[in-house]
Parts: C-alpha cells; structure tokens; sequence
C-alpha cells in the first residue's frame, strides 16, 4: 500500500468516526463491502467443501455420509467456484492495497506476538481489555496477521492447487516412488484441509472475543468494528 | 511327564514343517499342461500354420492358389497366441485332424473343439451364470464362449496378475462391442441403437478414467467369493452397481474382484489401508492411511476441544468476576 493510500484510509476512517450517527458508538470502518462478501462467499465454499470433502475421505458402506457421487459433484463446483474467488481475492486485494493487512509488521512483531498470546491465554480470564486496538491501518493484531498470511497465501493456495490436480488427475505424475502419483496430491490435499479445519474451529471461536459476543460476527457483516 | 509330551509335540511340528514343505514344495514344482517337450513340438507343428496365417503368410503365400482375401481375415498374431494360455498348444489341439494339411477338408470347422471339451466343469457354471445375463435374453443363439474370450490371446487374471493388464484385456472385450457401432449390430436385436458409452455412463465422474483402472465387470456382475470365478451374469444398467461407496470405502469390494489375486499381506503394506490398490491405483476412500487418519483427526479434535476448554474457563472466569464485583 501506498503511504498515499494510507493517508487517504485513515482520512475515510476519521471521517466516519466523526460522522454524527456513529458519535458516541466508538466505531470504526474497517471492511470494505468486496472484503465482507468475499469472506462469507469464502466462507460458505469452504465449509461446503469440508462437508462433502470429509464425505469422501472418511466413505464407508456402514455409516451413511453424504452420498458419494452427489459428494463428487458439490465438491466440485464448490471446488472450482474457490479457485475462481481465491484468484479474486488475490487480484482485488493487490489492486486496492488490501494485501498490506496480512503482512507481519515489524518492528517489535515478537514482543505483540507475546503480549496477545499471554492476553488469549490469561489476559481475557481477568477481563482485561485487547491489548491493541483496530484500527483501519491495522485490522489484525500481530498473531492475526501471521495467521491470516498463513492460511491465505500458503494453505489457501496449496489445497487449491492440489484440488485442481485431482479435478484433472491426467495431470498427476503417473508415478511416485512406485506409487500412484495421486498419493503426494491427495495427502497434501487432506494436511491442508484439516488445517483448514482447525483454523475455521479457532477462527470462529475467536470472533466471540469483540466488546460482547456477537459484535466481530457482527462487524463481518456492517464493515464498522465496535470497541 | 511333561517334558516327554513337549518333545513329541515339538517332533510332530519338525516334522510337519520338513514333510508340509517339501509337499508343498513338490506341488508348486509339479508340471502343470503339457511337457517341455510336447511345447517344442507343438510350437513347432504351429509354425506351418502361422506360414500361411501371418502378415508375411498373405505377402508371400507359401503355397500357390490361396483364397488371399479369406487368409486376411483369418492372420493370427503368432506373438500374441504365444503369450496367451492356450500358447502352450498345438493349433490342431482344437482346430483338429482336418487341418493337418492343406488344403484344408471342406468339414475341417465342424470339428473344431468347442470349450466345454476341455473346461466342462467352468463351462457349466458359465452357462448356468450367463442364462441369467442380459446377454442371454436376446442374444443366447448368437453367443458362445469365444464371443467375448478370444482363445487366441486371452489370459487369465490370476496369470496376467497387473490390474492395469487385467483392466486392459477385459474392457477391451466388453467395449469392443458396446464401443463400435459396426460389432453392436453384428449382435443387437434388429432396430436396436447402440447406446453411446459416455451418454449412459454419465452419472460416473471421471468415466474414462475409471475404465482405465477398473473393468465394466467389477459394476456390471453379481459379487462373488474371493475363490470363486467372476460371474458371467452380466448385468444390465438397471442391475449394475451404483453405489460409489461399493468401492470407495475401507471394506472396498475390489478387494475381492480386480485385486483379489494379490495376496492379502500385499494388501496392507506400506501401512495403508488396501495398499495394493494404491500402488495401481490411489481410489478415494478405499486407500487410506490409518496413522495419517488419526494424525489429521487428533489434530482437528486437539484444536475443537482447545477452544471448548477456553471457551468453559471463560464462562466460568466470568462469572466468578460478575459474583466477586457484586460481593
């Protein structure tokens, strides 16, 4: 991101705030509405995905699952319409600076790092309050970032390529090490899904963490963030 | 006495060990067909035959006067039938004494043998299976054993032992057929259209890659016991296989058809469930890896019931402050 753009974001941000309906509120616009749809878009593929993903892994003839070619199918649309939107989300996250909120910023990134982990493993019990604050500069604390860069540009990619091999498995190595060469896919695919997995389980979790409950989830719809 | 009774006991097993080995040594070593010296001979009475019906039979023909046109369609590849099972043979084993010289006798055909003169007992489980076929309902006087099995060069699955050849060879008979507008019609009821393969397959994702790595049989027969022959009831679509899970799942039943001649150790090396499989093929929910499994699975538990435990201190953490502010 430019430093421009940043000045001008922080501008809108403040302008906002100031705004007279949200006097009092202490809100602050933090996600633009293409960020907001691609997350529930996101949202919605991925757990499609783990659904009939999981289907198909753990298939068996005893317990019923979702039934297998139905499974086949959702999977993959659901599969394509990722690719499709991953790549959207790449493009518009270059072109409006986006991408800058996912980058781990130093200086001082070791000594956040601690100070939110010790806030996530002690801090909330005692009701303290987050240690750093949203901002529209800086949407994600330290840990966020590391994670969300983590999962967006190195797990998201590593299973969306991997889906694509399977889709068109004539493209697989025919052999690996005296294997069917759709082995190291279908492994890496499964690694990277059930970080996916863990990742939605502490994501979801995560955002009960706002001012009351629901107020993140909220925010994940309106765009504003409430303190 | 004790030690008396451990000494027989431990005898017999020597000598079950010694005697089991050797007999099954013996058996394993007993010629099965005919001897070394019976191939030499029929390999070489064969040799007449394969100077007239090769490709190099109809260039150069040995004898003068041959019907050319005939003699093309009868050229047999001689590398192929030497591969085959029935290679071991002499060409008049079924093609008998009218075809020792040539000419020809004009009845020689009808003394060729028919398959039940040697496999009677398969012959008859064929027949009883394949009167239950779809294939038996319009087309029972129009086919006969060599309609689908090629005496010439077909092979035994146990032999053949590749799934990917066993594939190979089988689909190539059904799809011969059911691929080819010219040999359908050679077989179908009068009127009868050929069904396009893609059209009516199309429920199958990946169609053309699972014939590539299963035959049309594993859907299109009745299961049968790992011991007993694949059944020559062919089904029809309304019959056939759909479920997915039949071989996509840990209990695959591929086990017992295209993989059931490798033996059952072979089947769980490497640590994966039906490793075999893998090593031809890696099908979706048949081969997995336990450990994988409970890695990826702990992983996923590991992270749920983390967040549940945070989850309840903080209820709990909660409550304890809103009691303490209100104390």
């Amino acid at each position: 991101m430019t430093e421009e753009r940043r000045r001008e974001d922080r501008r809108q941000g403040e302008r906002r705030a100031a705004e007279p309906a949200h006097q009092g509120k202490h809100r602050v616009y933090i996600l633009p509405l293409w960020v907001r749809c691609w997350h529930w878009t996101n949202a919605l593929l991925i757990i499609t995905l783990i659904l009939t993903g999981g289907s198909l892994h753990f298939s068996t003839t005893v317990i019923p699952h979702i039934e297998f070619s139905l499974a086949v199918r959702v999977h993959n649309v659901a599969g394509v319409l990722l690719v499709f939107l991953y790549a959207f989300f790449v493009i518009a996250n270059a072109l409006t600076g986006n991408w800058w909120q996912f980058v781990p910023k130093p200086p001082g990134l070791l000594e956040r790092c601690i100070k939110q982990t010790r806030f996530y493993m002690w801090g909330v019990f005692k009701g303290e309050a987050e240690p750093y604050a949203v901002t529209p500069e800086e949407n994600f604390n330290a840990l966020q970032a590391i994670t969300y860069w983590f999962m967006v540009y190195l797990v998201l990619p590593t299973i969306v390529v991997s889906g694509l091999i399977f889709l068109f498995p004539q493209f697989a190595p025919t052999e690996v090490f005296g294997m069917d060469g759709l082995l190291p896919v279908a492994v890496v695919h499964y690694v990277s899904a059930t970080i996916v997995v863990a990742f939605l389980l502490a994501h979801v979790y995560l955002c009960t963490f706002g001012a009351k409950l629901t107020t993140t989830f909220r925010t994940m719809i309106t765009g504003w963030h409430e303190h | 006495m004790l030690w008396k009774k451990w000494l027989r006991s431990v005898g017999t097993a020597a000598c079950i060990a010694v005697f089991g080995l050797s007999v099954a040594h013996a058996e394993s070593d007993a010629p099965k067909g005919p001897s070394p010296e019976a191939v030499a001979k029929a390999r070489k009475a064969n040799e007449e035959c394969f100077a007239c019906h090769s490709e190099a039979g109809v260039e150069h023909p040995p004898v003068e006067g041959m019907d050319l046109k005939k003699l093309r369609g009868l050229i047999r590849s001689k590398e192929a039938f030497l591969a085959s099972d029935h290679g071991r043979l002499a060409c008049t084993k079924c093609h008998n004494e009218g075809y020792d010289d040539f000419p020809h006798a004009e009845d020689a055909k009808d003394s060729t043998s028919s398959c039940p003169d040697c496999h009677q007992k398969k012959a008859d489980l064929a027949q009883a299976q394949f009167d239950k076929s779809v294939h038996a309902k319009h087309l029972a006087d129009k086919f006969s054993c060599t309609t689908c099995h090629n005496p010439h060069v077909m092979r035994l699955a146990s032999k053949l032992g590749d799934p990917h050849k066993i594939v190979q060879q089988d689909n190539r008979v059904c799809l011969g057929c059911h691929d080819s507008d010219e040999r359908f019609a050679q077989f179908a009821p009068e009127k009868k259209d050929r069904p396009l393969i893609d059209d009516i397959h199309k429920w199958l994702p990946n169609t053309r890659k699972h014939w590539q790595a299963v035959r049309c049989v594993e859907c299109h027969t009745p299961i049968v016991g790992a011991s007993e022959p694949i059944s020559h009831e062919v089904f029809d679509k309304t019959r056939a296989e759909r479920k997915c899970v039949a071989c996509h799942s840990a209990n695959t039943m591929l086990k017992v058809r295209l993989y059931r001649h490798l033996q059952q150790d072979e089947q769980q090396k490497l640590g994966f469930v039906n490793s075999v499989i893998l090593t031809e093929n890696y099908v979706i929910g048949a081969t997995r890896n336990p450990t994988v499994d409970r890695v990826m699975v702990g992983l996923a538990g590991l992270t749920f019931f983390g967040v549940l435990l945070h989850a309840i201190a903080r209820v709990v953490a909660s409550y304890l402050r809103r009691r303490k502010k209100n104390d």
